[in-house]
């Protein structure tokens, strides 16, 4: 259907016909993620919590083992894993998660996914999905789930811009 | 028997103070929280590319209202705080904005997780305005003992008041 996309980074959306409980979405890998990473992240949103940065104040005073990634840059990698996957023609409706486990300077993070529901509901194809953060042993800090919508191959149209408040 | 009062549910729903950000949505705050958050779809940047997309024109990541309230020029440096208080750890305390804080017994605040659900990619040159309300102040009983679950919403607005997000943080208070 000829529609503008909702992304801008090219690529295809999933056909909301072939998805499937069980289907994997493309991993995100960034890292490692270095004090350099999480100081920069730090200073573009304004956030001076000195457990991103300041390591002997982490350490010491805080006695954590050492610099925290910033729930808010593993909250924006999940929206962006989300949105890749979701494509051009997809619209991330909704997304939720837990910090479950911190994540520390020098970890390399991978976000993933997995369709856990689908459901076709008023023109729409409703996509949920089991999401998360693992680090390089494999270990989860951030469980979620994201909804995504798209196009019904035989639906009205588009997934509508602004996205309907009530859906 | 528990820690939440006929005060505390009194506040429930009811719509706190609306504030706006000092510094409108810029094409630079843009290009410092994407290469921050290492996004690469370059309809965060790219006229010629974001002009095909639905938007017509250079949009925000979904998430950018959260960072949008950045310090006025001229205003109090937050850091000065580091001088009375060394030990000061640098953080806001997690307020949320415009709301009356809840006078509880309890000390210790943990974060219970976030909802954010999207209505609309903010563009530069937005002002953005937030505004949230108690969803829920209830008592439970944990494993560790008595705790209260707080819920509250915040609305993401522009400067036409349509809605771009709305976000539910739940905080556990034991």
């Amino acid at each position: 259907m000829p529609s503008a996309p909702l992304t801008g980074s090219g690529g295809h959306s999933p056909v909301f016909e072939d998805l499937a409980v069980g289907t994997e979405l493309p991993p995100l890998t960034r890292g490692p993620l270095t004090t350099a990473h999480l100081m920069r992240w730090s200073s573009a949103m304004e956030n001076w919590h000195r457990v991103h940065y300041d390591q002997q104040f982490t350490t010491g005073h805080d006695g954590l083992p050492s610099l925290l990634v910033s729930g808010s840059w593993k909250q924006h990698f999940l929206v962006q894993m989300a949105r890749r996957w979701l494509g051009p023609d997809g619209w991330l409706a909704e997304i939720g998660f837990e910090f479950r486990k911190m994540n520390l300077a020098g970890e390399t993070l991978t976000a993933w996914g997995r369709v856990s529901a689908v459901e076709g509901r008023d023109e729409l194809g409703l996509v949920t999905c089991e999401i998360g953060i693992r680090n390089q042993d494999g270990v989860e800090s951030t469980p979620g789930t994201a909804v995504g919508a798209l196009p019904l191959r035989d639906g009205a149209g588009p997934v509508p811009y602004p996205f309907p408040e009530q859906w | 028997m528990g820690f939440v009062t006929a005060e505390h549910r009194a506040l429930l729903g009811k719509p706190g103070r609306r504030q706006t950000a000092a510094n409108p949505v810029s094409r630079e705050s843009l290009r410092r929280l994407t290469q921050g958050a290492m996004e690469l779809d370059p309809m965060l940047w790219d006229d010629e590319i974001a002009a095909g997309t639905r938007y017509g024109q250079v949009v925000a990541a979904p998430l950018f209202p959260l960072h949008a309230f950045t310090r006025a020029a001229g205003a109090p440096d937050p850091l000065d705080k580091l001088a009375a208080d060394p030990d000061w750890d640098g953080s806001d305390g997690g307020g949320i904005r415009g709301l009356a804080p809840l006078d509880l017994p309890l000390r210790r605040i943990l974060n219970g997780g976030t909802r954010a659900r999207f209505f609309r990619l903010a563009r530069i040159g937005d002002a953005i305005s937030t505004q949230s309300r108690y969803v829920q102040i209830e008592d439970r009983e944990g494993r560790s003992g008595p705790m209260v679950v707080v819920s509250i919403e915040t609305d993401y607005r522009n400067q036409d008041d349509e809605l771009l997000m709305r976000v539910r943080s739940t905080f556990i208070w034991r």
